[in-house]
């Protein structure tokens, strides 16, 4: 299993300065953050699908297809179960669907959609150490820029370690997906043990192989690679302060809210 | 390639008449004792290393190698809690209270954990990262970069995704990235434990090239027969020295390295069975002690070995196979083909059966399906077409779960299937999901915890357990369920060679109680000494299944496989014959003389 999901092209938004990049990632979570409203989020869905298509990230986004899909029905049904203002739209037996808490439900889900649509595109073109420096120049400092980009690479390291751990107990007659929730989640526990265990030992090993590398000796560390700040890095970052505004309009005049 | 090292920017292997008077390295009086720790890891150990000098450091686990290489760059004191004394100098330089990040120019580590330390995205990041640390500017960096990669084969990497490297790459790029650095010392710890035969072959060829080059190399290892080349060997018992000299006066001392747990060389090990004696550095050399102490052997040489054995060499000590068994087999896999979706095929029409009773050892390259083969049996991969058999039950229609009372599997890393709170849990764990009775519980992990040697240890932490330890409580855990088939992938990584003979023991003993054994290993000797049959897999493919001794007898197989048989089981090809042990040569040997 890949520890990082960098895929490599060289297209405009792999090419872009690492700094641009964790602005647009910011920009992405900040315009989704401001509107609710479905109609509102499609653009930005939209856009989100056409960059992955142009950077090649198309197999990053397959891979979590399932992810998405959940997502987005998951939500939808939690939110259409707990908000339910206005006159119901449909009349099942002893269930009132409402109008407003399909679009309130289907909003939610995309938002989530998009934000893991966004990370997935970031992660699909931002090699970690561009992530470490793109942060390192918004003034972050370059250990616990390090350390986030670092977790991002991480995590699918840390996931493939409990698939293995959940087959170990498999093999030894535990069922997992047996009993309620509350007795699924118990059962987990025999894999979290193992995987907080060896997280702790792979993050001591990885701790001593930094420092023996030479990690934390200078606060601002020389890179091999030199970002030079570029005329379409200066497009790129007013187009994304162009959307940001927008988003933040369609949130001020009302557009993005959902209506009962 | 020309390595330069700090700060002159002039070659590695050509000190100044100042530096040779300097040494590379001095330890003086090195004691520590960790949190909690009974008795010191280091118990006032003390050495010189003169420049370009390779020193070989040896001895079971426990022993303190570890602990020495990383007071070498202060990673003790300063990340490892405990009491810690004396000191460390690198070319005269004392680094007593310098931190580790201020100690990477001169002391370059590489540790056995190759995928803890790569941390970036391509080889070319990698191997930069260390000297973006210590702030070299960029154009050296291109300098540098070039010729360290070339120094260990991976020019033209500069591209690659670090995790997409086999093994042995991955380590060999780690070293890269301390070459880089131009550093006086490095150290390797264990740089081979994890990697297969071929990628343990490639890193010690590039230790070889770097001691060619004059470098100052401190190389950790449990296997003895790849330090036959340093200029000196230390062996460790209890974090003392308890030798220092030259590798070939260390390597005849049979009892004294089996007393510190290290595997004495199986060539010197025939030629003191023999009553030569002596060291032999290589095959060649044990051939030639051999005829000149017996030269009536001389005649009976033959250039290459029939695969049909003519003149078997004591075939009383291990039995046939036993594929020819009459039970109906445990396990059938039948025209199996496998593939991750959307990735190349792994499995390729394999066809295999497991008897009761069977010693079966799968060996191949890393990547070559071994593993994957195992987890079609237990049931964790699906087949994408063929089928696999449990007692002649299709495996489609069983749960994981139903697989366990016939085939239990032991995974590589025991830390994946450890996680009660003492050792008695964590064999109860298995009947208990079963609904046992709490007698017949009680009575089984009495009886396995026996077996594995660790019922005095039932109420230990597991976690506290040594990794030899942890392994058997892996074994025991699953042995709970009473499998008739027991596969274990890789059981002696990382284990010394006091441990590794005491799991396969246990593994022979489970095998005598008529419990099927599948190993699946890098480790040649392993195979000729304890399997009974051997499947070699590669690139997915089934190349070959039969006998042990038909399998190391089949050299053109072998060598297009990159799987080397022992030294002792070469030697004895040269003789004719095939020995898969020092003992069975010696008394080959002897019933010819």
């Amino acid at each position: 299993m890949a520890l990082y999901r960098y895929i490599e092209r060289d297209t405009f938004v792999h090419r872009l300065h690492p700094t641009v990049k964790v602005i647009a990632l910011f920009v992405m979570f900040w315009s989704v953050y401001w509107v609710d409203n479905p109609l509102a989020l499609l653009p930005l869905g939209f856009l989100l699908l056409f960059a992955a298509f142009v950077t090649g990230s198309g197999g990053n986004f397959y891979a979590l297809r399932w992810l998405f899909i959940i997502l987005i029905i998951s939500t939808t049904l939690m939110w259409m179960a707990t908000y339910q203002p206005g006159p119901a739209a449909i009349h099942v037996p002893k269930v009132a669907i409402r109008r407003a808490s399909i679009i309130f439900g289907l909003g939610k889900g995309l938002k989530l959609a998009e934000l893991l649509a966004a990370s997935v595109l970031f992660i699909s073109t931002t090699k970690v150490e561009e992530f470490t420096v793109g942060l390192a120049k918004l003034r972050v400092p370059y250990r616990v820029g390090f350390a986030i980009s670092l977790s991002f690479r991480l995590a699918p390291l840390f996931v493939d370690s409990a698939l293995t751990i959940v087959d170990a107990q498999c093999l030894r007659g535990y069922e997992f997906g047996t009993g309620g929730l509350i007795e699924r989640l118990r059962r987990y526990t025999t894999v979290s043990i193992p995987v907080f265990m060896g997280a702790l030992r792979k993050a001591n090993n990885m701790a001593m192989a930094l420092e023996a590398r030479g990690f934390g000796r200078l606060s601002r560390p020389t890179t091999y690679i030199e970002y030079p700040f570029l005329a379409s890095d200066l497009m790129a970052f007013a187009a994304l302060f162009v959307i940001g505004l927008l988003y933040f309009l369609i949130y001020w005049t009302g557009y993005g809210a959902v209506v009962a | 390639m020309k390595l330069e090292p700090q700060p002159s920017e002039t070659e590695i292997g050509a000190p100044s008449a100042a530096e040779v008077a300097t040494p590379a390295l001095s330890a003086s009086n090195l004691r520590f004792t960790y949190h909690d720790a009974e008795r010191p890891a280091l118990a006032g150990l003390s050495f010189v290393q003169a420049q370009g000098e390779m020193i070989g450091v040896m001895g079971a686990s426990g022993a303190g190698k570890s602990t020495l290489a990383k007071c070498l760059n202060r990673i003790i004191p300063e990340f490892e809690g405990g009491v810690f004394s004396g000191t460390v100098a690198v070319a005269g330089r004392d680094l007593t209270g310098v931190r580790v990040s201020d100690v990477a120019a001169d002391v370059g580590m590489v540790f056995q954990d190759f995928e803890a330390q790569l941390f970036s995205t391509n080889v070319a990041h990698e191997v930069a990262f260390a000297m973006e640390q210590i702030g070299i500017d960029r154009a050296t960096m291109n300098a540098r970069m070039k010729p360290a990669l070339e120094e260990v084969g991976l020019a033209g990497f500069e591209h690659r995704d670090p995790t997409s490297l086999s093994g042995g790459e991955k380590q060999r790029l780690a070293i890269a990235s301390v070459l880089a650095l131009r550093p006086r010392v490095i150290v390797l710890d264990e740089p081979t434990t994890d990697l297969d035969p071929e990628g343990k072959a490639e890193v010690f060829a590039l230790i070889r090239r770097l001691r060619e080059q004059g470098l100052s190399l401190i190389v950790i290892e449990h296997e003895s027969d790849e330090l036959r080349r340093a200029d000196r060997v230390i062996l460790l018992k209890e974090g003392s020295i308890v030798f220092s000299g030259p590798p070939a006066e260390l390597m005849t001392k049979i009892n004294l390295l089996e007393e510190c747990g290290v595997q004495p060389p199986g060539l010197n090990r025939a030629l003191a069975l023999l009553g030569i004696g002596g060291h032999a550095a290589s095959v060649d050399e044990a051939y030639a002690a051999i005829t000149r102490a017996y030269p009536q052997l001389a005649s009976r040489t033959h250039p290459t070995i029939a695969p049909a054995i003519a003149e078997p060499a004591v075939e009383a000590t291990l039995p046939s196979p036993s594929t020819a068994t009459s039970d109906a087999p445990i396990a059938e896999i039948e025209n199996v083909t496998f593939n991750y979706p959307g990735g190349p095929r792994v499995l390729d029409s394999i066809n295999l059966a497991i008897a009761p009773g069977d010693f079966l050892a799968i060996v191949g390259q890393n990547g070559s399906g071994k593993t994957t083969l195992a987890k079609h049996i237990v049931g964790l991969l699906k087949p994408v077409s063929g089928a696999v058999l449990l007692n002649g039950r299709d495996r489609k229609g069983m749960r994981a779960s139903e697989t366990a009372k016939e085939a239990a599997y032991v995974f590589q890393n025991p830390d994946h299937q450890i996680f009660a709170a003492t050792v008695w849990d964590e064999v109860a764990f298995g009947p208990r999901n079963f609904s046992l009775a709490a007698s017949e519980i009680e009575r089984r992990c009495i009886e396995v915890l026996e077996a594995v040697g660790l019922a005095d240890r039932r109420s230990a932490d597991p976690f506290l357990l040594s990794k030899g330890e942890r392994q058997r409580l892996a074994v025991a855990s699953v042995l709970a369920l009473r499998p008739r088939l027991l596969i274990l992938d890789e059981p002696t990584t990382g284990l010394d060679y006091r441990e590794q003979r005491r799991m396969m023991a246990l593994v022979k003993e489970l095998n005598a109680s008529g419990i099927a054994i599948v190993i699946i290993t890098h480790t040649p000797w392993l195979v000729a000494e304890y399997a009974r049959r051997a499947v070699l897999i590669r690139k997915g493919r089934k190349l070959f299944d039969g006998g042990v001794r038909e399998f190391f007898a089949d050299v053109d197989l072998l060598k297009a496989s990159s799987f080397r048989p022992p030294e002792v089981t070469r030697l004895a090809q040269r003789f004719g014959t095939i020995a898969l042990s020092p003992q069975e040569f010696a008394a080959w040997v002897k019933e010819r003389v």
